[in-house]
């Protein structure tokens, strides 16, 4: 075994690089492959073993997960989760009640523990962005009709995934007795809190401190805040993961975002690949074996978890059995977020059985889910008419026509007044009123004398009008000629109003 | 916006924009990565998988642009 660190770690790097260069080649996601690298040259395994001690690696792994955190905090799309409509709420919410619940179920029925059992929830219950947005986009699917319902679940999930990791911090911290947990809570949240008013008012304060014109300070700045912030966290019992992720979230509210954002990654790309292999390190294989049986269960259990939010999803915004397929069998694949859990919980010294066990799981999903996602045609099949048929409507061009893609213009859902300002103009009257969701005009239907909403589409291209009628909440897009969301009572013609 | 183009975000990925060109159901679609990769995917029937997707990089993009666009010729 070599001594020179150097070494040691180069060798671990290049075997990972190529071996998960070799899986892009069949299309499999890199971050198994890393992890797998940890494991075959670690001291776990039979064959060479390259490094005797990981722990030596840890710096270098604990950046990469710090900054795989920030980089997510940075490019929250804080506003387009806002702006995302109801009904892709609701799909996010199904898909993320499903995928945990079972999860959480699955960990208590394993009987290891309750904080084992809260990880198990969120290790199985999250799925991996990064693999998501690589099927998409090797699939050839990134025009197609259900993707922005993907992104936008994933991008939800995401936005779970930071309450997550604040609801089950009492769990990972290593208090050892109740009024040490109590007090280490209290500083938490308290830190918590602080980090929250940071963002909401020091936004600018921060980026005073990190901004520079230069690309190489504002790296390196950046660099030590975050790393600052994070051990802060850790400190103080708040996970360096929570840490990480909020001062991402502070960054992103500065000037400095974009670039920001540029030059993390290929920082964060280094560090993280550090940070799997870091953790295939740690996996002895004899240890597998034993988990063998529990991980391929899960792996069942969140495809049929997947599927059945699928279905959700496609029955809520009426797409058709391809559409309704894809959605399931995209979002199929875990990785860093669930490595991240695991890797907080065994530092917090829960049962050492996570560590196989989802590491089994997470390379088995990643075979699985490129496959099963290239094959949806075939569950697309056999999905029944029933499943989806709720508001399912036949639309000819169906990768644009089934969804209106307009939503994220609605910008405006509460009118300022009641009135149709050009009609009241003339003095003209009306019957019903429109409120245009991309400016907040309120002006006339089409049923009266003068058509101002319709008029009003025509000079602005505002898509979507909103009804503002008393007891109406549908929404019409003028472009996509359809109803944006049923009017209560459902499946009526579009009604141009 | 355009009359004939439509812009759709994607969150993590970058903005779509589709624009018809010529017959029904023929359309070009551009994908803008926030990498600045391009895909480019190509519809020229009623069928929902593209005929052909090409990725570009920026400066790939950036010179079909301007041919298309007519500021890029030479003698």
């Amino acid at each position: 075994m070599p001594h020179n660190e150097l070494l040691v770690f180069g060798a671990l790097m290049l075997t990972a690089g190529l071996l998960a260069r070799f899986g892009r080649r069949v299309g499999l996601p890199t971050v198994p492959f890393f992890m797998a690298a940890g494991v075959l040259l670690g001291p776990g395994t039979p064959g060479p073993v390259l490094i005797e001690d990981p722990e030596s690696l840890h710096l270098l792994a604990v950046l990469g997960l710090v900054l795989l955190l920030f980089q997510l905090g940075v490019e929250f799309p804080v506003k387009q989760v806002l702006s995302s409509g109801r009904r892709l709420f609701t799909a996010a919410a199904c898909y993320i009640g499903l995928n945990i619940g079972a999860g959480l179920a699955f960990g208590f029925l394993l009987g290891w523990g309750t904080g084992e059992a809260l990880v198990v929830g969120g290790a199985l219950g999250i799925s991996s962005s990064a693999i998501a947005i690589k099927i998409l986009i090797e699939l050839r699917r990134l025009t197609n009709a259900e993707t922005p319902v993907i992104l936008g679940i994933i991008v939800i999930e995401d936005l779970f995934l930071a309450f997550y990791l604040a609801l089950i911090q009492p769990v990972l911290s290593d208090a050892s007795s109740p009024t040490d947990l109590v007090v280490q809570i209290i500083t938490g949240f308290g830190f918590l809190a602080l980090l929250f008013v940071l963002a909401r008012f020091g936004a600018r304060l921060i980026g005073a401190v990190i901004n520079s014109r230069e690309d190489e300070l504002l790296t390196i700045l950046m660099v030590g805040l975050v790393a600052l912030v994070a051990g802060l966290s850790e400190e103080l019992g708040v996970s360096e993961a929570i840490g990480a992720l909020m001062i991402g979230l502070v960054v992103s509210r500065t000037s400095v975002r974009e670039r920001v954002e540029r030059l993390v990654l290929p920082l964060r790309d280094a560090f993280a690949a550090a940070f799997f292999v870091y953790f295939g390190l740690g996996i002895n294989v004899a240890d597998l074996p034993a988990v063998a049986v529990p991980a391929l269960l899960a792996v069942v259990m969140t495809v049929v978890t997947n599927l059945t939010a699928g279905v959700i999803a496609g029955r809520l915004h009426g797409f058709n059995q391809r559409a309704t397929a894809n959605i399931g069998l995209t979002v199929l694949g875990r990785g860093e977020f669930s490595l991240i859990l695991v890797t907080l919980a065994l530092g917090a010294g829960l049962d050492p059985r996570l560590g196989p066990f989802v590491a089994l799981y997470v390379l088995v999903l990643a075979v699985l889910s490129p496959l099963m996602a290239s094959g949806s045609r075939y569950l697309a099949r056999v999905l029944p008419d029933s499943l989806l048929v709720s508001n399912w409507r036949y639309v000819r061009e169906e990768t644009i026509g089934t969804s209106c893609s307009h939503l994220d213009q609605v910008v405006v859902t509460e009118p300022d007044g009641r009135e149709c300002a050009e009609c009241a103009r003339v003095g003209a009257t009306w019957v019903h009123l429109r409120l245009c969701t991309a400016c907040g005009t309120v002006a006339c239907c089409d049923d009266s004398v003068n058509k101002h909403a319709g008029a009003h589409f025509r000079e602005s291209g505002h898509p979507i009008v909103q009804s503002i009628e008393p007891g109406e909440d549908w929404r019409y897009c003028y472009v996509d000629a359809m109803l944006v969301r049923e009017p209560a009572g459902g499946g009526r013609e579009p009604e141009r109003g | 916006m355009g009359h004939k183009v439509r812009i759709q975000e994607l969150p993590g990925i970058g903005k779509r924009y589709d624009a018809e060109a010529g017959a029904p159901g023929q359309r070009v679609s551009v994908v803008v990565r926030g990498n600045g990769i391009r895909d480019l995917y190509v519809f020229t029937s009623d069928s929902p998988d593209p005929d052909a997707v090409l990725e570009l990089t920026e400066e790939q993009a950036l010179r079909i642009g301007a041919i298309l666009s007519g500021t890029f010729f030479t003698s």
